[in-house]
């Protein structure tokens, strides 16, 4: 009843009556495509919410790998690692990198679109199949389109002294240093 | 057959009954009248003109190939429609399903075959349509708008045979995709890994598109939703406003 | 009607008055009729021919090599050697489909309906033909010449996947002097028209000029990258904190 106003402007006082009919016209009109539209924006938004599950069957995101006797340190090689272990590769898409000083698991991912890269023992170095990124052994991209290295799954030591992997927590370059990252050894 | 000039035979009886009449509405005396009504009365042909100018019947000014890609549109809904009775979207079954078809289903080899290389033909065909238009200027007023469907159709053309890429679950659609969703990860803003991003792993457009985070059994099952029947609907949608549209906006284009 | 578009050249053909268009029926069916038979035909003896190419099982832990997209998004793929994916991967696609939408609308050279004509529309042909030229280079390209782990290979080269290549060592363009280079590539794009006065500046106006010069700048600019990469090993031309080009 408020939206009297701004017909009525010019208006002879005859049509006064015309003009409570004319606002209450549109306040319905209003009303009523107000209602159309929020129905259909409203569908909208909860469809679109709909495509976003909240849970996911995904698989269990930690597993482990032994103890650290199993990968035992030596002589490194240019940029410090000793071995790559492709033993959880088939399954986790995970190495275990055993520097000399060190021990931790890249995520097998290239950085530049996902595909899953190549270690080739000969030359030290990993490739990516897609668009021809390549890495060192210790997962730094030196070559092709990645932009970074490849991210680094989070690794601890369990009490009884096996070596855990969480594929849920996930480490870029800037966070190598977390001691998380690694195990020292 | 002696009697063949006295009674009238069973071709001319029936075509004279009251069934024949209710479907074929016209005689077939070769006049104008039931030329147009041959057009006019039948809802597959009416989407023909009367008439039409000399040279849009040449083959070498439409080379045919919005019409080639409508009919590859056809032979997709028809082979896809009998593959869809031998698959299931799920990762443990889609593989299998496929050895299946190209092995033990009669004729599984062959409908599978004509899906994949009439795809193909769709979009090869859909792509030259494109250039003849360009070249003809056939998208210069009145008919802008429909070239912007034409462009709206080419892109989907695209979804729908990207979509049906991943149906397979084989390497080599596995990795596409995975590639084609990364870059939807890469988006710039809605991304999680693109310039700007205000996403997260599990809110971007990659999330939508896989229904998940990696290319697994929500992602097999979007893709196939999407191919066998979202994208096509939209497809119909637009192939009826692009045909139309060419009737009303002035027909085939001719030389001024 | 069309016909009363007024033209310079005084001399026409004589056309004949108003000949009746000939009827559809049956002639126009029949063709089609035709054509979907030789179609079918064709797809027929293809799918007989050839079988549709099934690879091993998905095995996320091991990626084909080389993984390929199918045929017509190659040349998005090949792209992707130049670019990061953000650009290469949505927002060139994205241009593409907008621009394209774009053309009848920036177009406004009523010449050539109907008919195969470059020389009324030169600068239309062949600047959609270039664009069109660009995409079939980039997927025949990336289909037959980009072997294991992407590299090139000539088509009478094996696809060693052993096969040594030589590093090369990628460099960025400084940010000042990449900046200041892509202004200029535009700005060349927008004013060189209108220094040499050409047709294509006289017959827009200031919105379309603009639009057209945009999408121009930024097609030629794939090519462009790609030579800059090949020949001058440059990686990005312009680097910033948030995005790389």
């Amino acid at each position: 009843m408020s939206e009297e106003k701004g017909v009525d402007a010019g208006c002879p006082a005859s049509c006064q009556c015309g003009n409570i009919s004319e606002s209450r016209r549109t306040l319905l009109r209003r009303l009523g495509w107000g209602a159309f539209f929020t129905t259909i924006g409203v569908s909208v938004a909860g469809g679109l919410r709909f495509l976003f599950p909240r849970v996911l069957f995904e698989p269990p995101t930690t597993f482990k790998i032994g103890t650290l006797d199993d990968y035992p340190t030596g002589e490194g090689d240019e940029y410090g690692v000793v071995s790559i272990s492709e033993k959880f590769m088939e399954n986790q898409r995970v190495w275990i990198v055993r520097e000399t000083d060190k021990v931790y698991a890249i995520f097998g991912k290239c950085t530049h679109l996902g595909c899953t890269p190549k270690w080739f023992p000969e030359d030290r170095q990993f490739k990516c199949p897609c668009h021809g990124s390549k890495y060192y052994s210790n997962g730094v991209n030196f070559a092709g389109p990645a932009p970074r290295p490849m991210d680094r799954y989070g690794i601890t030591v369990l009490e009884d002294g096996r070596i855990k992997v969480d594929k849920g927590v996930l480490y870029t370059v800037n966070d190598f240093d977390n001691p998380d990252c690694f195990l020292k050894a | 057959m002696s009697e063949k000039s006295e009674k009238k035979s069973f071709k001319q009886k029936m075509m004279s009954g009251q069934i024949w009449k209710s479907i074929w509405r016209h005689d077939f005396e070769d006049t104008g009248v039931n030329r147009g009504k041959v057009l006019r009365s039948n809802v597959f042909l009416h989407l023909h003109p009367i008439r039409v100018p000399k040279h849009a019947m040449k083959i070498r000014f439409t080379w045919c190939m919005g019409g080639i890609t409508f009919f590859a549109f056809l032979v997709e809904c028809i082979t896809g429609i009998l593959l869809m009775f031998y698959y299931h979207p799920t990762v443990d079954m889609a593989y299998l399903d496929m050895k299946y078809l190209m092995f033990d289903v009669p004729f599984g080899q062959i409908l599978r075959n004509m899906h994949r290389w009439g795809a193909h033909l769709m979009v090869f065909s859909v792509m030259l349509h494109m250039l003849r238009v360009f070249l003809t200027a056939s998208y210069k007023p009145p008919r802008e708008f429909n070239w912007v469907v034409g462009v709206l159709l080419l892109t989907l053309t695209l979804l729908m045979s990207f979509t049906g890429y991943l149906l397979p679950w084989d390497q080599l659609a596995f990795w596409a995709i995975t590639v084609g969703t990364n870059m939807g990860a890469a988006t710039p803003f809605l991304g999680v890994e693109g310039p700007f991003s205000i996403a997260t792993k599990f809110n971007d457009v990659r999330f939508v598109l896989l229904g998940g985070t990696t290319v697994g059994a929500n992602a097999l099952l979007r893709f196939y939703v999407l191919h066998v029947i979202a994208v096509p609907v939209v497809v119909c949608v637009f192939m009826a406003i692009h045909f139309w549209r060419i009737r009303k906006d002035g027909g085939i284009s001719r030389p001024l | 009607m069309a016909e009363e578009i007024t033209e310079k050249k005084p001399v026409k053909k004589t056309v004949p008055k108003k000949e009746k268009n000939p009827y559809v029926w049956p002639d126009l069916p029949f063709m089609e009729l035709m054509c979907m038979i030789v179609v079918m035909l064709v797809l027929i003896l293809w799918s007989l021919g050839m079988d549709a190419p099934l690879g091993e099982i998905a095995t996320p832990s091991r990626t084909e090599n080389p993984a390929k997209a199918p045929w017509y998004f190659i040349g998005l793929q090949e792209i992707l050697v130049y670019f990061d994916p953000w650009y290469a991967g949505v927002v060139v696609p994205s241009i593409i489909i907008v621009g394209l939408m774009a053309i009848p609308y920036l177009d406004n050279n009523p010449k050539g309906v109907g008919e195969y004509n470059f020389s009324a529309r030169k600068f239309a042909w062949i600047n959609f033909l270039v664009g069109y030229a660009m995409w079939m280079v980039a997927i025949v390209v990336g289909q037959f010449m980009r072997g294991p782990s992407w590299f090139f290979f000539w088509p009478w080269e094996p696809w060693d996947p052993n096969i040594h290549h030589a590093e090369v060592l990628l460099k960025n363009i400084p940010f000042a002097t990449g900046l200041i280079s892509l202004v200029v590539y535009f700005a060349l794009f927008y004013l060189l028209p209108i220094i040499f006065r050409t047709k294509i500046y006289k017959q827009l106006d200031f919105t379309r000029y603009f639009v057209l010069m945009t999408l121009m700048a930024l097609m030629y600019a794939v090519p462009i990258k790609m030579v800059m990469r090949q020949v001058f090993h440059i990686r990005y031309v312009l680097v910033t904190p948030w995005f790389n080009i």
